[in-house]
Order: structure tokens, then C-alpha cells, then sequence
């Protein structure tokens, strides 16, 4: 049985895992869950339909080319339109109320907008369960890469030009030093040392990770723009919750009635943190979409508004950096247990039991095993490390009301 | 009760403010819903029940201007209702009320702060997830940095922010807080807890100041310093409404005490004449406070 | 979906022969997703006439529902369906058991033919019986959603927990009925109860294991509603791991004839799952009503402290509520499963509804939750009907709705609507207890 480990193609495991920790998927969960920190990390908004947020960004950029047949430009500011009425229909009945019912009104009305999208009756504005597909081709058209090269984030890698070269190693030294310093003051220990030492190992692991990374270069354009709006968007917020509004809403998070009677607005404060953190969303949705020049109604179902939160919670609530590591680790520890469960499965002759139990019979299982691990680590960290990797559990707030 | 006996009563150690305030409540007579010179909150016909019970039933009160009034009366007298009905942190069924003369019906909580009226809670509310200087700074009404548009452009309330982190070190400094300035809330003591709640709610500039009892769990020592803060309300001008239990600090500090029992207001006037009341004695019987009451005046 | 595309790229390499197609389905919609699901009906005799009017060929449908009849050339043809070979109950859809087939049809080798059985619209039906009918319908899936939503409700006032992972526990025994139905062979009215025990346990089983160590760790009831979150996640994709994601229905499964009652039609299944079904309810309601666990379970609801201080053990409550309300939502996913066939899907989908229905009755209220279901499910299938006896046909979006009824795939939409207008002018639902409201 052993044996067969050495038959696996570890190889492969760690191109797929490491592509996926910088890759599309993981960008633009990142962007979902900076908007899902505001609203549940810092105001304590249980919202269970960012994946509607999503698709309120999807859907403005398809109908651009499905609908108005406009520049996808438009799309910006349509998408946070739609993500403005979104949010004053699910904001308005129930943020006056317990927190639950806002988890329910989301979760449905999330649903329900999928359901609309999806429809035939309004297949004339959304083209129903097909979705809308090959828009959005000026902006992948338009590209520095080779569409059929491919590319990694090794910023050594032959394809680079300078700037790209001098760009990956000033974010990944950044990016470094702000995680490893984070870490750092979370440890015991000789505390100045560690800042110094763990910036610098972050580093080299982010370079040797780079350095196995491989991507297509017709959806490279994407993706960098794509980690550019996560940082710029990332650093806004870091912003914002340094700013008396930030304040306030932490505040809320914990106590309503205290800064209540401090003569906030609480209703107001909470409804413009559910839209924000929505029009935020937004953009995961949009890029997601561009990368592909293709939305499709399923990819907006409660599922990703769970993910989402899962990867949101492994990072850490109430932490702009965990709201980004945390999809990135996500999507990585996800296509890990994918890639490994499928060459587990090649190696042992197409089945894996363990004593006796079948739990792999065919490939079609493996997606089924890694959702359902990926709930099992949801539950395991809201049990027994609810603050996630950076959060601090000092600050989490998450007692019901 | 335990509490020893704090400061010696009587009026030789009152201040000018205080002695003006005692002075314009000496014509008004001790009746329930008596009229006072200048009122700066007065409440008609307000009512209140939950499912049939009547918690709060007042016909009418006013509380005077710059003096310190004291809520008292049995648990379950309506006291903190009434709080939260004047505060606009609940509805009554009917009833008005107004606070400088401005009705309050269908002011939302958090315009009454607005308006110069803050209130405390019984259970303290500090945000213990957050450091002591982030509670004060939170109390300030007005920040431009509460916008959200204008949250990510620091140069537009960057000074306003200096000017009240000066404040409000001001305040910690005045209450002994300072030493606490960057500890979470949570860190501090229960009447720790109590004078941050009270400090954070003056950083609203405030003219009248609800405490929903201010003494409640807190030390002898503390109480002390807690009754020197509230007289100093007064000498800087601010009006004082307070539920208290604490007889001994009833009696020391208030210019005016109120009465309730079973939603109503049984009775009114100076600490002097509530002690001798037979009414309000009568609502005591039979409860602990009673007892309490009884000795303790 | 990859097996039937393998299907059709092997079938023209043996179709050398001119051939006739017929397949015949049963075509069921399903009035939750508003997808029709079509099954293959076996057995059934079908006769091709020539422009003579004498019989070419004959066949029989395989298991795929599918008779291959060779014809001698590409032609005009008469295929006629005998009827009385269809299995009891069954009749065309349209009526038409006779199509033509002409010779421009062959564009190749072969011509397919589609006959249908089952419930297609029917047209010809007054408004108010078709609206009485839905209203049979909707009370029975009022009465089977009421099931599932009392636990949920029972759960949430005990505990305070909004169990996003109940949809999970209601496809639990519908599945476990299947396995001992389908792959045992037990008869459905032993494998029923049995999966509805296991219900019960299973729900025991999440308390103990997931929810009272957190009740004891004090772990928040926002956190907990995450784990539940999770636990659904892992529960939906273990189901989707070992069942597949196809709805199948149960080997008991056939259809009945339906008997007309007054001015609607039943078949005796639909007939008894309600009568039980309304039993069951109306034993929980009694229950809570008159028995002393039932009395201490509103207690427990209403102020768990003071329920606490009179004595009442409100751990054993809450056990026997995930025990009980476990029970009621296996039942309800059981008959659930019988209408429209078993998926792991089957409780999640009721779940949006059931959570609509809490939400009208009353959160936390257990008779809200059952009478805020049942009005919902009748609300859902009424909603597709419309008003189409009020006058004028060409009324302006979205109010063409009310005059035509919702779009079947849209059915889910006005009960959000009521949700939402429920939650702006009547938070506390229609039996809740007004709470304060900041």
C-alpha cells in the first residue's frame, strides 16, 4: 500500500496546488471575502448571499455584451448598482431585527436571484441556464502574453520582462514581510528576532512556490489585474477600518445598544457595511467572469457563499491580510486534496478503502470528498480556532444576540 | 445595605451651582408631577405594558434644569423603561415627551444624542473588544470619519480625530482612567467599567445625563470618587437624572428624588421630605429595600 | 449525462436498417424545480400501418421505453400506439395514439418518435377546479413541509440554533427508506419506519456530538450557526459521494390512478401520506399542548432560565426535541421522496421554504412553524395558478403574474416576497410574541 505513494506523481500534486494557491479562483474568492470580512468580520452581518453580490457583478459585466450591448466598462458601475439595490432589499426588513434573520433573508434571496438569472422567462436579459458566454474580449485580447505560452509567478522565468520582474519580487517581498510580521507578533519567543527571521522564510517559500506555478496565457492578463484589484482594494479597507467609520462598526459588532446611545445610526452603519462589503464582492464576481468572458448561473449558488466564508474563516476574521491568505490557503489545501485523492485513487487501481470501507469507487467521488473535508475543516475552525490563522481572539466578537 | 457612610450631608460642603439648584427647587411642592421652574425634560401621559402588564404609567414628570435628580423606587418599579422610553431605545404605547422644549415622539435613539441627552445602562455596555481610548473617541458626535467616503481619505479628519483623542485624554485623566488608555475595556474592573461608560458618555457633550445605576457593583472607594464625578456634572451645568438603590448616596447627592412603584410615580421632592414619606414607605414594605430604606434615613 | 452521450454515438453504427423510433415516456413535472423528469415505460405494443392501411411491423419497448421497428423503406407510415398495452393508470398525454410519419421525415436512416403519458396541462379543466386541485396539492405539501419546519422551529426556540444543516436531516431517511428499499428489497412499509427511527437517532446524534459540547463550551450562537453551516456542507456531499446526484425514486414506486374526490383527484398514496402526515401534526400539537414534556418544551422556549429555575432539565428537553423533530422531518423527507423521487438535494431544496414558513408563523414558535409552512406550501402551488379569472389578459410585468400565475421555475419568488413584506410589518411572524424590536 505504501508503495503506491511512491507511484504518485507528487510532482503534479505540487504544480496544481501551488497554481491554485495564486490562481484565478482563489483572486477572486479573495476579493468575496474582503467584502464578507466587512459585513460578518468587522459588523457582525451575517450575510449568507455574497454569492448573489457575486453574481450581481457577473451578470453587469455579461449583460453588457448580452443585453445593452455595450463596453464592458459599463459593467462597473452597473454591478455596483445591482449591488446597492441587493443590499437595501435585503438590508432594509432585516437589519432592525436578531441577527438570523438576516442569514435567512440572504441566504434566500441569494438563491432566489440564481433562480431569476437561470430562468427562462428572463432569458432575454440573462440567456437563462446557459449563461452568457465570449464577451469581454477586447479586455483578454488586449494582452502582453503569449495567449498559447505559459507563464509562472517565478520572477525569473524566461517570459518576464523587467517590470514584471521588479513588480512579482516588490508584492512578494511586501506580502512578505507584512504575513511574516503578523505572525511573528502572534508567537511567543524572542518576538524582534522572529521579525526578521519570518519575513524572510516566507519569502523563500513564496519563491519556491512561485517557481512551481504554471499558467495559460491567455487568462494570465486576468489574473494579474485581477491580484492588483484584490491589493488595491485590500489596502482601502485595511484603510477604512482604521478611520472613525471602522471604529463604528466594530463597535456595532459588539455592542449596538452602547454605540446606539452614543447617537450613531446603527441601521444606517449596518446597512452600508452589508452594501459595501456587497459592491465589493462584486468585483470578485466581475473578474471571475472576464477571466473567463463567460458567467454561468450555477457558479452563484449557496455553496460559494459557504466556501467563501470557510476560506474567510481559515484566514482570520476581522484581518484584511486573513480575509487574502485565507483563500489562497483554501483553494491550495482544496485542489491538494483533489490532485492527491485522484492519483490516490490511479495508484490503488481506481478505488481507495480504508478498512474495508469504500470510500473512493470512481473519480466522479473526489469532488464530493473534497467539499465535504473542506466542511469539516469549516466546523473545526469554528470550533477550535475561531479566529483563524491571523485573527486575534481578543477582538473576535461573534456572541449571538 | 453595606455601604458606609460617604460624606457627611448637609450643605456646607455644596458648591455656588448646587446651592443656585437647591434653591430653585424650594417652591416646588411635593406632589407627583409637580411643576419645576425650568424644566429640561418633561413627560406627559406616557404608558408602556408588555402583554397586558403595565410597567410604565406616568401622568407626569419634569426634571429640573442643572440640578441632580434621583429616580428611585422598588425592582420592577419601571424605572430602566423609563429610561428606555425617554431615550427613544423603546416605544410607548401613548404619551408625550419632550427634552428642551423639542417633542421626542418619533425621534429615533440615536437623534436624542444628537439633541444633548446620553444615557448609561444598568448592565454596563463597554466595548471590551476594544481599548478605553477607542470607547472615548467613539463617544463623540459629529466625526467627519464616520463617513464612510470619507473614512480612506485621512487628510479630511485627521485633525478633527487629534482634537478628540485630546479631549477625551482629558476626560480618562479626570476619571483615573489614564493609566488604562491602550488596555482593551475588557481588562478593566467592573467600576472601572462603570466611570468609562460615564466618561465615553460626556465625550457626547451631553446637557442632560441619564445613569441607569451608576453604583451598582462598585466598590466603596470608587463610589466615593463616582459621587464626586456626578456633583462635578453639575457645577459644569449639566442636568443629572440617575436610578440608584444606594439610599446613602440618594439622600448625599440629589437635589430632587422621584419615586416610582408598579409604573407609577407615588411620590416627589427633597431628599428630606421623600424620607419621611409615608407613601413611598408603604411601596418599600414588604420588599428588601424596604427594610433597607427605612434604616437608612 | 456522459453515459447517454456514449448511448447515442454507438446506436448508428448497427442502424443500417431503415428504422422507426418510438420511444414512450412517462412525463412527470416537478412542481418544486418546475423540471419535468421523464421515465421509460416497458412493454408497451406498437403497430406501423403502411399508406394502405396494413400492418408493416410491430413492436415492443425495451426498458429504455425504446421499440426499433424496421420498415422495408423510407415511406409514408401510420404508427399507432395501443393503448391498453400501457401499464394501469397510464394514458397519452395528448390523447393521440396515432402520429403520421411521411416520407420527407427519413432526412436519415431512421425517424424517432416521442409519445408521452403522464400530467400535461390540462386545459380544458374550469379555474376553480384547477384551483381547488392545487390547493389538495399545496395542503399536502403544506402538511409535509410543516413536518420538517416543526423541528427546525422546536430546535431554534430550545436552543436558539438556526440549524442550516435541518434540509441534511430530512434527506437522511428519505435516503436511508432507499437503501433498505431499493437495495435490500424491504418492503417500503418497513424500511419507512425504521428510516424514520434512524432519523431521530441521527438528529440525537448531532446533539450530543456537535451542538451540546458547544452549549457547554459557551461557544456562541453565530458560531454555531457556521457549524452547522459546515455540518451540511459535509453531510450533502457524503450523500452526494455514496448516492450520486440523480433523483431516483423508490422500488415501491408506481404510479396510481387517481381517484376523484369532490372536485379534486388523488391517487390512495397521496391520500395516505397526508391523513398521516396530519395525524402526526396534530398528535405534536396535542402533545405540546396537553403532555408535561410538551409543556415543559414551550417553557424551555419561551424563558429557558426560568424554566431552568422551576426545575424543568432543559438539556433533556433539548434531547428530546432533536430526537422528536428529527422524527417528524424524516417522515416529511420520506414523503417528500415518494413525490418527486430521492436526492441528496431533497431537504436542502425544502429548506429556503421551511425557513419561509418559520419566518411567517413565528420564530421560535412551533405552531407558527406549522401553520406558517402549511400556508406557504399552499401559497406555492396556488401561486402558479394565478388569477385568470380576473379580467384583461395583457397586464403590464410583473402584475401579468397575478392574472397567469408565476412560471413554475419561479415559484420560489412570491414566498420570498411574503417573506420579506412578513418581516417589514410583522417581525414576530403570525404567532410569535412581539419582541423588542430596536
Amino acid at each position: 500500500m505504501l508503495a503506491a505513494f511512491s507511484d504518485m506523481n507528487w510532482q503534479l500534486i505540487a504544480t496544481a496546488t501551488l497554481t491554485a494557491v495564486f490562481g484565478v479562483d482563489a483572486m477572486y474568492f479573495a476579493i468575496a471575502a474582503i467584502g464578507l470580512n466587512v459585513q460578518f468580520g468587522y459588523a457582525g452581518l451575517l450575510n449568507f448571499g455574497q454569492a448573489g453580490f457575486m453574481a450581481c457583478g457577473a451578470y453587469a459585466i455579461g449583460m453588457t455584451a448580452h443585453y445593452w450591448n455595450i463596453s464592458f466598462w459599463w459593467g462597473i458601475p452597473m454591478a455596483i448598482g445591482y449591488a446597492t439595490v441587493f443590499g437595501l432589499i435585503m438590508g432594509i426588513p432585516t437589519l432592525r431585527l436578531r441577527s438570523d434573520y438576516l442569514a435567512i433573508v440572504t441566504i434566500a434571496l441569494a438563491e432566489l436571484l440564481r433562480l431569476i438569472v437561470r430562468s427562462v422567462t428572463f432569458k432575454k436579459y440573462f440567456n437563462g441556464s446557459d449563461g452568457i458566454n465570449g464577451f469581454g474580449k477586447t479586455f483578454t485580447e488586449e494582452t502582453p502574453f503569449n495567449p498559447s505560452g505559459k507563464y509562472s509567478l517565478w520572477p525569473f522565468d524566461q517570459n518576464a520582462n523587467l517590470f514584471g520582474r521588479v513588480m512579482l519580487l516588490l508584492i512578494f517581498s511586501v506580502a512578505s514581510v507584512m504575513v511574516g510580521r503578523m505572525i511573528a507578533d502572534r508567537l511567543r519567543g524572542p518576538r524582534e528576532k522572529l521579525r526578521v527571521i519570518l519575513p524572510v522564510v516566507i519569502f523563500a517559500l513564496v519563491m519556491l512556490g512561485a517557481k512551481q506555478t504554471e499558467y495559460g496565457g491567455l487568462g494570465f492578463k486576468s489574473l494579474i489585474v485581477g491580484w492588483l484589484v484584490v491589493f488595491v482594494i485590500g489596502a482601502l479597507i485595511y484603510m477604512l477600518m482604521r478611520s472613525p467609520w471602522g471604529r463604528v462598526i466594530k463597535g456595532i459588532r459588539e455592542d449596538e445598544e452602547a454605540v446606539r446611545s452614543l447617537g450613531k445610526n446603527i441601521y444606517s452603519y449596518k446597512l452600508q457595511a452589508l452594501i459595501l462589503g456587497g459592491a465589493i464582492a462584486t468585483f470578485g464576481g466581475m473578474m471571475f467572469s472576464l477571466s473567463r468572458g463567460s458567467v454561468q448561473p450555477d457558479n452563484y449558488s449557496r455553496d460559494t457563499t459557504f466556501f467563501v466564508l470557510t476560506a474567510l474563516v481559515l484566514g482570520g476574521l476581522a484581518k484584511v491580510t486573513g480575509s487574502i491568505v485565507g483563500p489562497m490557503l483554501y483553494w491550495g489545501i482544496s485542489q491538494f486534496i483533489s490532485v492527491f485523492l485522484f492519483e490516490l485513487t490511479q495508484a490503488w487501481g481506481g478505488r481507495v478503502e480504508i478498512f474495508g470501507v469504500p470510500l473512493i469507487t470512481s473519480s466522479s467521488q473526489i469532488g464530493a470528498w473534497v467539499q465535504g473535508l473542506l466542511g469539516l475543516m469549516l466546523v473545526l475552525l469554528m470550533v477550535f480556532r475561531p479566529q483563524g490563522l491571523f485573527g486575534n481572539r481578543k477582538e473576535m466578537a461573534l456572541d449571538g444576540r | 445595605m453595606d455601604a458606609e457612610p460617604l460624606t457627611v450631608n448637609g450643605s456646607a460642603d455644596l458648591s455656588e451651582v448646587a446651592r443656585v439648584a437647591r434653591g430653585a427647587l424650594e417652591g416646588v411642592p411635593a406632589t407627583p408631577g409637580a411643576g419645576k421652574p425650568d424644566p429640561i425634560m418633561t413627560a406627559v401621559g406616557v404608558r408602556r405594558s408588555f402583554g397586558g402588564i403595565v410597567a410604565v404609567d406616568v401622568d407626569r414628570v419634569e426634571i429640573q434644569r442643572g440640578s441632580i435628580t434621583a429616580l428611585i423606587g422598588p425592582n420592577g418599579a419601571g424605572k430602566t423603561t423609563f429610561f428606555n422610553l425617554m431615550t427613544g431605545f423603546d416605544a410607548p404605547d401613548t404619551g408625550a415627551w419632550s427634552f428642551n422644549g423639542t417633542s421626542l415622539e418619533k425621534v429615533a435613539a440615536h437623534r436624542t444624542a444628537a439633541m444633548g441627552m446620553v444615557r448609561t445602562f444598568q448592565l454596563t455596555k463597554s466595548l471590551t473588544k476594544m481599548s478605553v481610548i477607542e470607547n472615548m473617541k467613539l463617544g463623540a458626535t459629529g466625526q467627519r470619519g464616520e463617513k464612510w467616503w470619507n473614512g480612506v481619505l485621512p487628510f479630511r479628519w485627521r485633525a478633527q480625530e487629534t482634537a478628540i483623542e485630546a479631549r477625551a485624554d482629558e476626560l480618562l485623566a479626570r476619571f483615573s482612567l489614564d493609566h488604562m488608555r491602550d488596555e482593551y475595556a475588557g481588562t478593566l474592573s467592573g467600576g472601572q467599567r462603570k466611570l468609562l461608560e460615564m466618561s465615553r458618555a460626556l465625550m457626547t457633550n451631553p446637557q442632560l445625563v441619564m445613569l441607569d445605576e451608576p453604583m451598582a457593583g462598585v466598590n466603596p472607594a470608587l463610589k466615593q470618587s463616582l459621587n464626586k464625578h456626578i456633583r462635578g456634572l453639575r457645577d459644569e451645568g449639566m442636568t443629572v437624572l440617575f436610578v440608584e438603590h444606594d439610599m446613602d448616596m440618594v439622600h448625599d447627592l440629589s437635589d430632587w428624588v422621584i419615586v416610582m412603584a408598579e409604573g407609577r410615580i407615588i411620590a416627589e421632592g427633597t431628599p428630606d421630605q421623600i424620607s419621611s414619606n409615608t407613601a413611598v414607605i408603604d411601596a418599600y414594605l414588604g420588599t428588601n429595600q424596604g427594610k433597607s430604606l427605612l434604616e437608612d434615613m | 449525462m456522459a453515459l447517454t452521450m456514449f448511448g447515442l454515438l454507438a446506436s448508428p453504427v448497427q442502424a443500417a436498417d431503415i428504422t422507426i423510433k418510438v420511444r414512450v415516456q412517462n412525463q412527470v413535472k416537478d412542481e418544486a424545480t418546475g423540471k419535468s423528469t421523464k421515465e421509460p415505460i416497458a412493454g408497451v405494443k406498437v403497430v406501423v400501418t403502411g399508406a394502405d392501411g396494413v400492418v408493416v411491423a410491430e413492436g415492443v419497448t425495451d426498458d429504455t421505453g425504446l421499440a426499433a421497428i424496421v420498415v422495408p423503406a423510407k415511406a409514408d407510415y401510420t404508427v399507432t400506439l395501443d393503448e391498453s398495452t400501457l401499464p394501469d393508470g397510464f394514458v397519452l398525454a395528448d390523447g393521440e395514439s396515432e402520429r403520421a410519419v411521411t416520407e420527407d421525415n427519413f432526412v436519415t436512416d431512421s425517424v424517432t418518435l416521442n409519445f408521452f403519458t403522464g400530467n400535461a396541462e390540462r386545459t380544458s379543466i374550469g379555474y376553480w377546479s384547477q384551483l381547488a386541485q392545487r390547493l389538495a396539492d399545496g395542503a399536502r405539501f403544506g402538511l409535509i413541509l410543516a413536518m420538517c419546519a416543526v423541528g427546525l422551529s422546536l430546535i431554534f426556540g430550545t436552543t436558539g440554533l438556526t440549524n442550516f444543516a435541518h434540509g441534511e436531516l430530512v434527506t437522511f431517511a428519505a435516503l436511508i427508506a432507499f437503501v433498505l428499499n431499493n437495495e435490500r428489497g424491504w418492503s417500503l412499509l418497513v424500511a419507512a419506519p425504521l428510516a424514520i427511527v434512524a432519523g431521530g437517532m441521527f438528529g440525537l446524534v448531532t446533539n450530543e456530538a456537535v451542538y451540546a459540547p458547544l452549549r457547554r463550551r459557551q461557544i456562541g450562537l453565530i458560531s454555531q450557526m457556521v457549524v452547522s453551516v459546515g455540518i451540511a456542507i459535509i453531510l450533502k456531499n457524503v450523500y452526494l459521494a455514496y448516492f450520486g446526484g440523480r433523483v431516483k425514486a423508490y422500488a415501491a414506486f408506481n404510479r396510481q390512478t387517481c381517484t376523484e374526490l369532490g372536485p379534486v383527484c388523488v391517487t390512495p398514496r397521496d391520500l395516505t401520506t397526508a391523513a398521516i402526515s396530519l395525524l402526526l401534526l396534530v398528535l405534536v400539537g396535542v402533545a405540546l399542548q396537553k403532555t408535561r414534556i410538551g409543556k415543559a418544551t414551550r417553557a424551555v422556549s419561551d424563558n429557558s432560565e426560568l424554566a431552568s429555575s422551576t426545575g424543568i432539565d432543559s438539556q433533556k428537553i433539548i434531547r428530546i426535541v432533536w430526537f422528536v423533530g428529527g422524527m417528524l422531518a424524516a417522515t416529511g423527507g420520506i414523503f417528500r421522496g415518494l413525490d418527486e423521487g430521492v436526492s441528496p438535494f431533497l431537504g436542502a431544496n425544502l429548506l429556503f421554504l421551511m425557513f419561509a414558513g418559520i419566518t411567517l408563523g413565528g420564530l421560535g414558535s412551533a405552531f407558527g412553524a406549522l401553520v406558517g409552512s402549511f400556508l406557504i406550501g399552499l401559497f406555492v402551488e396556488a401561486s402558479t395558478l394565478g388569477m385568470p379569472i380576473m379580467p384583461g389578459a395583457d397586464w403590464p410585468a410583473p402584475f401579468d403574474w397575478l392574472h397567469d400565475g408565476v412560471p413554475s421555475e419561479l415559484k420560489a419568488a412570491p414566498v420570498y416576497v411574503v417573506m420579506i413584506i412578513v418581516l417589514l410589518v410583522r417581525p414576530q411572524g403570525i404567532l410569535g410574541r412581539r419582541e423588542r424590536v430596536g
